[in-house]
């Protein structure tokens, strides 16, 4: 009779880490960009009008597995409110779409106007 | 009565002040408030904070109700972590609801 197969051991959320070294800590304030602030304000009203919960949001950014130590705390926090707002049927993913399609449109920008960033360094 | 108490009235609770406890060990899938590394440990209820919505419940979009009873309980950090090199004095004060606690 062969072996039973080992009990699987279960893993710890990727946002239980008490305890685990941390490495270095960077202290620099960093500020907040644009999109993180206006992230900030949606999570925000999203909360205070009852949408959502930030329970749910905790939950949402726990289930994001291996990507919850890849992105950044903004990224992380607006993809789980992604999420949750497209589990709670509260937007559809055609509806999301849809829309950074078009935001998306909106900077095409011609390449005459474009900004020195974007065009490179001068040759 | 002080428009600001310090203990919420809580009718029903299996603990009390000074009760020895144990957090629940295991790693029930789902959103769960208490972290790993307690989980097995004994301490002391410090206080009982009041009755809450779980938030076990909540992080599913139910409405977490009837609460629970969370408690703040107060553990050895030289029995939380092993190696601990600080004093045999310090502690650490975690809030953990009724249902991962038992009775030591």
């Amino acid at each position: 009779m062969s072996e039973p197969p080992p009990v699987p051991q279960p893993e710890k959320g990727p946002h239980d880490m008490g305890g685990e070294n941390a490495g270095e800590i960077d202290t620099i304030d960093q500020g907040m960009t644009f999109w993180q602030r206006q992230a900030n304000a949606l999570r925000g009203v999203a909360i205070g009008n009852n949408v959502i919960v930030l329970d749910e949001l905790r939950r949402t950014a726990e289930d994001l597995g291996n990507d919850y130590a890849r992105l950044a705390y903004f990224e992380k926090t607006t993809t789980a409110l992604r999420n949750l707002l497209v589990e709670k049927d509260i937007i559809g993913e055609d509806e999301l779409t849809a829309k950074m399609d078009e935001i998306r449109a909106r900077f095409d920008v011609p390449d005459e106007m474009e900004s020195e960033i974007k065009k490179g360094p001068a040759t | 009565m002080s428009a600001f108490q310090t203990v919420t009235p809580v009718p029903d609770h299996h603990f009390d002040i000074g009760d020895q406890v144990t957090i629940k060990r295991g790693h029930p899938p789902g959103h769960r408030r208490t972290p790993d590394y307690i989980r097995g440990k004994t301490g002391e209820i410090e206080r009982i904070c009041g009755v809450f919505p779980n938030p076990e419940e909540l992080a599913y979009g139910f409405d977490g109700l009837p609460g629970r009873v969370l408690y703040r309980v107060k553990f050895k950090q030289t029995h939380v972590w092993p190696g601990y090199t600080g004093p045999d004095t310090d502690i650490i004060e975690m809030e953990i609801f009724e249902h991962w606690l038992e009775p030591a």
